[in-house]
């Protein structure tokens, strides 16, 4: 379900994305594996949004890039850029408005 | 409109004892959902190694949980994670447990709903915040940790640090006096390895590269804030019982734990409870997954003879 990528790859693979959300996550990470079923739960109701993952530890690039300091974070893209960012949990209904304020 | 699912047994909480009671009623052939509002696995996914459930001499709590999970997916139980449960009714013969996508009408459910820590509020976070002593102490052997708390569990468990070798503990209360037993603030402070602070919270943690380093202290009386150089922190601010679904609906002890018989009846026909969750002396993954067990078993039992 999430399109992993890596440091080589991020940059490319957000700019074609037109509506899509990225978690960087760490590996044993409990929030991380909570926050990927919430994406997995958001992306039922949305089905055209892309979902992809970063491990944080391996791509110490992308992560810094898009600061994200804190597993998981969680980025928006639209039309190829980040459109936000937030870290922590979040229920789907939180991930669902935040995906919407992100414009 | 919400999907309406008719099945055996809906199991609320889907940590250890949730997910055991599972194992055992879909091998006793009934029908069974475990619904999980967050992940299945509980508190356990968060301890970082565990080193007394047998069988396993050391295992990441995760990696326990998964094991746990993957035999009861083998077996066929239908489990909802991310899943709200927005209302239950437990009075009639056929129960009705009412979540965010779903209507389950079910002959009997197993509350395993657990208990969440209370939590340190500080601006910055570290992995290197802990509430469990004989979990986690023993990784800071020989190096000094914050202890968070002065009540019975803190002094025990700070006890408990010194014996696993930790080098020295500053033990932070933020009211006035500590409010552990008198001997156990004697047996602790008498170790000289322990400098206490009333009326003294933790302000901040200080985190250097990733890696916690210290944190800062302040007292509310004189106002005079400090850092103190640490390696770990364990807060025992104390649990709290997730009960928030049932507390209007079933009687609860005082400090809001379900009282059960031994067979994990709650008082209510058909309506089991298991784990943390339930009042009781030792909360454990062994004694989650024994309730666990008890539960179902009963369920089982209250079903064949009421339907
Ligand atoms: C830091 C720490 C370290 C520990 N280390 C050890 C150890 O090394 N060994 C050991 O034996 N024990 C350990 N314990 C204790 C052990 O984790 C618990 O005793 C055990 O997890 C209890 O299992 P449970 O299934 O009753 O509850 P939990 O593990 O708390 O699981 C309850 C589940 O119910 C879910 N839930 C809650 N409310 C709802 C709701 N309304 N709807 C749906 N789902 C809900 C929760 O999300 C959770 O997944 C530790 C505890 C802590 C806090």
């Amino acid at each position: 379900m999430f399109e992993e990528l890596s440091d080589a790859t991020f940059d490319g693979r957000i700019a074609e994305v037109k509506a899509g959300v990225c978690i960087f996550y760490k590996q044993l990470c409990p929030h991380c594996k909570n926050m990927e079923k919430v994406l997995e739960k958001f992306s039922r109701l949305q089905p055209e949004v892309t979902l992809l993952s970063v491990d944080i530890e391996q791509n110490p690039v992308s992560a810094g890039v898009c600061g994200a300091e804190r597993a998981p974070t969680i980025i928006v893209i639209r039309d190829g850029k980040v459109a936000g960012r937030k870290a922590g949990l979040m229920n789907p209904r939180e991930m669902a408005q935040f995906f919407d304020s992100c414009r | 409109m919400r999907e309406v699912i008719t099945t055996d047994l809906v199991i609320i909480g889907g940590g250890p004892a949730g997910m055991t009671a599972a194992l055992y009623a879909v091998r006793a052939k009934l029908k069974t959902v475990v619904l999980e509002s967050n992940v299945t696995g509980g508190l356990v996914n968060s301890t970082y190694t565990v080193e007394n459930f047998p069988s396993w001499p050391s295992i990441h709590g995760m990696e326990l949980m998964e094991k746990m999970r993957a035999q009861i997916d083998e077996l066929g139980v239908t489990v909802e994670e991310v899943c709200e449960v927005e209302s239950l009714e437990l009075d009639g013969q056929w129960k009705k447990v009412v979540t965010d996508s779903a209507e389950y009408r079910c002959k009997a459910v197993i509350l395993a709903t657990g208990r969440v820590p209370l939590e340190l509020d500080t601006p910055t976070q570290a992995q290197e915040v802990h509430h469990c002593a004989i979990c986690d102490g023993a990784a800071y052997a020989g190096r000094h940790v914050l202890v968070v708390g002065g009540g019975n569990s803190a002094f025990d468990e700070s006890l408990y640090l010194l014996a696993s070798g930790i080098e020295h503990i500053t033990l932070v209360e933020a009211m006035p006096r500590y409010f552990a037993a008198e001997s156990t603030q004697e047996q602790l402070f008498s170790s000289g390895r322990v400098d206490g602070f009333v009326s003294t919270k933790v302000v901040d943690l200080i985190v250097k590269d990733g890696v916690l380093t210290g944190a800062l202290l302040e007292n509310s009386e004189s106002g005079r804030r400090w850092t103190v150089d640490v390696a770990g922190v364990f807060v025992f601010l104390g649990q709290k019982p997730n009960n928030s679904l049932f507390k209007d609906i079933l009687p609860l002890t005082k400090q809001g734990y379900i009282k059960a018989s031994e067979l994990m009846e709650t008082g209510i026909p058909g309506v089991f409870s298991a784990g943390d969750i339930n009042d009781k002396a030792f909360r454990q993954i062994t004694t989650a997954v024994a309730d666990g067990t008890i539960a179902a078993l009963s369920a089982e039992r209250y079903i064949r003879s009421a339907f």
